[in-house]
Formats: structure tokens, sequence, C-alpha cells
């Protein structure tokens, strides 16, 4: 009798507690907030646009083989399986399709650990090259995607066998702890993104450099014309047509008119490349339709880029979760607490030769484009362009409230967690990170998750 | 005979072909992905320490005291070139470090939380920082001028409670300047003074104004540089001293080879002779700091006099792709209110 009261006496006592608590309310339900193409891309204005986001989301949904040109090396089969949350266009979905891409068709791929069903897809890369030995060696910086896959055993993989190539050492690399992970980022609303001048974030990086929160940062810049680069979880990408070139390369292995060859591993393409067995189809894979015609002449390149750059931007809810009150009232918190340092809620476009409703639009996707010091604690001692091994750029938060996973690597779900990721040596966002959970009441706190969540 | 040195050659050749192989080997041996058979015992790359630098600071000598080198210490926050110490309010301790400096000259002096053992209803955080003016990328040089614009700047979702005053706190002299932001209940009270050059600010936030107040007292509590009473050794701080051609008697250039766009603000200690002796490279990638440094230790200054004695300069000069300044006229014309 005694075993049983005492644990709902202590039931009882703790529930004061837990029930003050704030908590992530989790992914926002309901209607996918996103997916749909810009109203004026929806009305075909100009005409024949809405051809040109059809044939995209086409290309992007499309799965491919090894003739149509997977691999040999590759991360997933096809963009939409992974760009998939909440709808087409977005980041990680719940069940990870990685999983399935091991062995489709016949392949004879083992499944590195940290790719699991109900986990994030993710992208993996080793910071530094293995001597001989197996171990990391700091003096040679690696930092280049390490494809999780190969075709070795498909059907359709002809002469390429395990005997011609293997996957990288992910045990070792994880048993040594040099392996990293990215996972997607959404695509909606990046023909915003992309329409934005360089002259408006320097105008919002001068209007916020004199915040008291400890917050500086910089852009990343592209190495050939020296102008800001603002794709990529480091902003390491120019454009989102060579946002898409690079992916189909390194994701899907599928060379391309922007990356015309085949793509080794890091190492791989030290030495001696891939092995001529494994070369099977005639470069590059993805071409235009010289015979085609309208929106089926473009290259699946252009075809994505312009899939993603006609993509609507999330659209928000105003009650959900927590009532338009509490979502209002967290809108006010963030940027009290200096959030918005970094996470701009809106940017301007510039006039589009596009479409309209890419013109001088609101672009409201919490984002400064610029990179910032993130610390020890997300650290992925990978340097892409100007940004350092503890450089990130400030993640856009729109669409966050259906989003799954969270942070570069999506190592959690939970949105608090996320927060508090902010917090290491060397942080820029120490202070605005302490000032929510130090300087905010605990009902304070939950409007800012219940915001972030109606995004 | 013949044999030998027909063979000489031979094993000469041979003797090459093996070093190829074996560099071939080496240099192959250091791009791995994929290892057969590693062979332990294994090095661990450490958890939580950022290998892989990007721009970051560096100095010509390891004994001249730097702006980002503070150090807390029994709960001491001490910075020897500001010449500042510190007793921390009870109960608050800094848990991460800040950033490192950044190209436009700002550095996290401390970042300070409750402790675990606090007991107040209401927290806060507390946020020191240090900007170094002869590369401020705002209108403003000095600590006046700075809360000016401040209060001019400020975000229509905070209300000014008290406009830049100057307050006495114990013996040293601040700009304090107050908002509030109605929705959060939180309170920034930022008080700012300038110490070689630099402005030194103090923002405390929280809920708890009681708390706050008291906490500024305990700024009275703070030793200032020697330099503050009249005293002390620092070089004289002056702008621009080495950004304008009369004063650089020898001047030669770096060649950044690498193709960065990055701004590299350099803070540099001129002796009485002319000479450079000091660096301290605020923010550059590894490769710009070695060139930048090579260079500098080069040139040669007109020695700067006060009252016919040479002294000592501290200056500052920006290499690489100077970001740009904002404009703005009104905080300079500023009084106090």
């Amino acid at each position: 009798m005694i075993r049983r009261v005492i644990p709902v006496v202590l039931l009882l006592l703790l529930f004061p507690l837990v029930s003050i608590a704030q908590v992530d309310p989790g992914v926002r339900g309901g209607a996918a907030g996103a997916g749909q193409p810009l109203a004026s891309v929806a009305a075909n204005n100009p005409a024949g646009i809405l051809n040109f986001f059809i044939a995209g989301q086409d290309a992007f949904e499309e799965i491919e083989t090894v003739p149509e040109g997977l691999g040999p090396r590759f991360n997933s089969r096809g963009c939409g399986p992974c760009h998939a949350q909440p709808a087409i266009g977005g980041s990680a979905p719940a069940v990870n399709p990685q999983v399935g891409d091991a062995t489709a068709s016949g392949a004879t791929n083992t499944i590195p650990s940290f790719i699991t069903s109900t986990g994030p897809v993710r992208e993996a890369r080793f910071p530094f090259f293995f001597d001989a030995f197996g171990n990391p060696n700091p003096n040679s910086p690696n930092g280049g995607v390490e494809t999780l896959y190969t075709i070795a055993g498909r059907v359709d993989a002809g002469t390429c066998t395990s005997a011609q190539i293997s996957q990288p050492s992910f045990a070792l690399a994880v048993a040594t702890n040099n392996v990293i992970f990215r996972i997607p980022t959404p695509t909606f609303g990046l023909g915003l993104v992309e329409n934005i001048d360089d002259a408006t974030l320097l105008a919002n990086a001068a209007a916020n450099a004199n915040n008291n929160f400890g917050v500086t940062g910089r852009f990343n810049r592209n190495g050939n014309d020296g102008t800001i680069t603002r794709f990529g979880w480091k902003a390491q990408n120019k454009s989102l047509q060579i946002f898409s070139g690079e992916a189909y390369n390194v994701e899907m292995g599928v060379s391309n008119p922007l990356f015309q060859q085949e793509r080794p591993l890091p190492g791989e393409d030290r030495a001696s490349g891939l092995p001529a067995a494994c070369r099977l189809n005639p470069t590059p894979e993805d071409g235009p339709d010289f015979a085609g015609s309208g929106a089926g002449v473009l290259d699946d390149v252009a075809a994505f880029a312009n899939f993603m750059r006609f993509l609507a931007p999330p659209t928000p809810s105003t009650t959900t979760p927590g009532g338009s009150t509490s979502i209002n009232n967290g809108k006010a918190l963030f940027n009290a607490i200096g959030c918005n340092t970094c996470h701009t809620p809106t940017l301007k476009s510039s006039p589009s030769s596009f479409t309209p409703s890419l013109s001088n639009a609101n672009a409201n996707l919490f984002s400064d484009m610029e990179i910032h010091h993130m610390g020890t604690g997300l650290r992925d001692n990978v340097g892409q362009g100007d940004a350092g091994g503890d450089e990130f750029r400030t993640a856009p938060l729109w669409g966050l409230g259906q989003r799954i996973f969270f942070l570069h690597d999506g190592r959690t779900k939970n949105l608090i967690t996320a927060i508090q990721a902010h917090n290491s040596s060397g942080s820029e966002a120490n202070t605005s990170s302490f000032q929510f959970f130090n300087a905010l009441t605990t009902s304070q706190k939950q409007d800012v998750l219940n915001f972030l969540r109606s995004l | 005979m013949f044999r030998s040195r027909l063979m000489q050659p031979m094993f000469l050749s041979a003797a090459l072909l093996l070093l190829a192989t074996g560099t071939a080997a080496a240099q192959e041996s250091q791009f791995n992905d994929i290892v057969a058979e590693p062979k332990g015992p294994l090095k661990k790359i450490p958890e939580g320490v950022i290998l892989v630098k990007g721009a970051e600071p560096s100095a010509s000598d390891d004994r001249t005291p730097l702006p980002e080198q503070n150090r807390i210490f029994s709960n001491v926050l001490q910075n020897r070139y500001l010449g500042l110490s510190w007793r921390l309010p009870a109960d608050w301790w800094q848990e991460f470090e800040g950033p490192p400096p950044s190209d436009t000259g700002i550095y996290t002096l401390a970042q300070l939380i409750p402790t675990k053992s606090f007991k107040g209803p209401l927290k806060g955080t507390v946020l020191i920082t240090a900007q170094d003016m002869f590369f401020t990328l705002l209108p403003a040089s000095n600590p006046i001028e700075r809360a000016r614009y401040d209060k001019e700047h400020l975000p229509s979702y905070y209300d000014v409670e008290r406009p830049p005053a100057e307050v006495k706190v114990g013996d040293r002299t601040f700009i304090r300047f107050d908002y509030k932001s109605e929705v959060a209940g939180l309170h920034w009270y930022v008080l700012a003074t300038q110490v070689r050059c630099h402005l030194v600010q103090f923002v405390f936030t929280s809920q708890d104004t009681q708390m706050l107040e008291s906490m500024i007292a305990g700024l009275g509590e703070m030793k200032l540089p020697a330099e503050e009473r009249g005293g002390g050794d620092a070089p004289l701080c002056i702008a621009d001293y080495a950004a304008k051609k009369e004063n650089v008697l020898y001047r030669v250039e770096p060649v950044l080879a690498d193709r960065k766009f990055n701004s590299v603000p350099v803070r540099i200690v001129i002796g009485k002779t002319g000479k450079v002796q000091h660096i301290h490279i605020i923010s550059a990638f590894a490769d710009q700091a070695v060139k930048i440094k090579e260079a500098l230790l080069q040139w040669r200054f007109k020695p700067y006099k006060v009252n016919g004695e040479a002294v000592e300069v501290e200056t500052g000069i920006v290499f690489g792709t100077p970001r740009p300044r904002i404009e703005g006229t009104a905080a300079k014309a500023a009084t106090l209110e």
C-alpha cells in the first residue's frame, strides 16, 4: 500500500514544478504552410512561368537511377525525399529516406551508425583527413562531403562493384570524433533571398552595429567576385543555380553543366580519382534537352533553381500554438532580448525581372545572412570561404514551426535544446540566449517558444 | 670499373625512384577518407575545441598584454591591457567566454549570469565589452557620442528611461544610459567609460531594478589603470597616426596573396625611435597575419613628441578590405542632456 502511495505523492509534489516549466509545443500541426508557388507564379505572371515552376518541381521530385546519372557516390537518390518536411522543398522528414537508399535496387551499402530511420537526413564530412594508420591529422584539413553510399551492387551499376569502390571509413570517423553532419536546408522563399541586394544586407548590418548583446558578425564572400554569398549553412554559395549544381553533384553524384565531372571523395581526388569502372556515363550526365521545347529544354540544375526560386515563403500561423496574444507577445520578447540582432525579421528584396512576387517584397526570413561565431558547442571544424570552424550563417527561422530537426547537424528535435545550444565558449549568441533563460519569466519563455513555432 | 660506373647511376635512379614512390605514398597517406586497416591505439579529435580557425587575433610578441586577454580569478575580472580589475557581484559568474575580437575591434570581456546559488526571484545578465575606437564603424569617438548615438537609434520597442548623462560611481565618471522593454519588463542600464582609446561598456540587464542599482554601485570598487590618475606607462593612443603619410618615413606594403575579403584591423605600438615595437593583429587569417607582421616590422615612423620629448604611441591601421563606416554627424554634435 505504501509502495503505491509514495509514487502518487511524489507525482503530486512534482506536478506543480512540471506544469510551470516552459515546453516546446512541437511541430505545428495542420496544413503545411509551405510548398506552393509564389502568388504571381501561380497566376502565371509572366505568361509561361508556371510551367517552369511545375517542370522544376517534377525534376526536384525525380528519383535518379544510374543510367540517369546517380552515383557512383551519392547521399540520396533525389532532392524531394530529403527536402520533404512539411512539403516538397522543405527540410528533413520524420522518416529518413537514406535508410532505404542504402540498399535500393540491390545496392550493398552499410548504413553508417548516424543514419537511422527516425533521425534526420544527414550529409557527413570529415573535418580532417586520416593518416595511413587511421588517425585524423589536424594538419590535413578536409571538410569535404564524404558521400554515404556507392552504387555497387545495384542492378544498374554495370561494372562498378564493391571490388572497385568502397564507402568512406565512417566507423573509424565516429570512433575518432572526426565526423560532422549537415542536414538539408529548407528551400521555401529562396527566390526572395536570392534577390536581396548586397546594399540591403550591408545596411542591415550597419543598423545592428551598436547592439548591446555582444553580437558582431560579418559576411561570407564569393572568392571570384568578392560579393556576399548567402546559401548553405555557412553562406558559402552565391546563387540557387550554384547551390543546385553542387548539390546535384555532391548529394546524388550527377555531373551537370556547373559541376561537369563525377565526384570522387575528397581523399580519392587527391590520389587517383574515381575508378574507371565506376564512371559509367558520358559527362555531364545532366544537360539541356536540345530537342525539347519550353521549360523542357532546361537542364535539371536550372529547373531545380527555378523551382526553389519560385517557391513561396512559409506562411506563419497567427493563432497556433498558444493563441495570437501569446504569439504576438513572444515576437515582441524575441526582439527585446536581441534575438533579432542576428535573426533579422524582414529584409526587402530588389525589383525582380522574373515575376512580381519577387519584386520589392518583404522577405520575413529571420536572418541577417551574416556568419557569426557560434562557439565550441556548435563548432564543426569545417572552413568554407571566409567562415571558420565555428562560424555559421544565421539560420533563417521562417517555417521553423513545422520543422522537425534543428541546428546544422539535426542534433535535436527540441526547440529549447536548440536555443540552449547557442550558449558555449566563443559564441556571439550567449547574451541573448542567457537573457532567454535567465531574464524572462516562465510564461514569457513560453510566449517566445509559441512565437517560434508559429513561424 | 665499367660495371660500377654503369651501376652507380642505376642505383641512384633506383634510390630516387624508391624515394619518390615513398614520398608519393607518404603524401597519399595524409589524405585518406578510406582506411582499410586502422592501426590502434587511435588518436581522437578532442571534443569542444575549435581547431579550424577563421580570422583570429595574434601578436608579434607574447609579453605585451592584449585587450582580449581577460581572466576571472577568485571571482575578480582582470584585464592587464586595460588596467581593469573588478570583483564580480556575489553569486554571479562567467560560464562561457565570449567570441574572439571582431573585425571592427570589439572585444567581449565578460558575460555574466547568476550562479546556481543565486537567491533572488528575478535574474539577469551582465555584458562587458570594449570597442577599440580606432576601428569603430559608428560615428562616435567617445562614450558621450556613443550613448547619444545609441539613444537616437534605439529601436521602437524600447523606451528611454534615463537619457545619456554623466554619473559618478566611486571615484570614476561614466556615461550612463538606461532603457527598458515594456513587454519584457526588462531594464538595460548601460555604463560606459574610455580607457586607452577603448570604449568600455557595462550592460546590466534584469527585471529587478534594485538589483541592477546595487550591481552598478559595485562598479565603484573597480580598480582603475594608473593612467587615469596621471601616472602609468601606457603608450599615448592617437587615432590615424599610422594612416597619415607625413608620419610614415618608410613603409613596406604586405602582399596578401590569398584572395580574401575581410577587414584586418591592426593595433601597433610605435617606440620612441619610430620603430614598431608591438603588433596586435585583431582579426586576420593566419597567412595574412604573417605577411602583415613581416611588413609592419620594417616600417619607420616620425617619433611623436610631447613637450619636445619622444613618447611611445599606440595607434591603429586597417589592411585588407576595410568595412564601411556608418555615416552620421548627429552624434558628433552631441552634448549631454
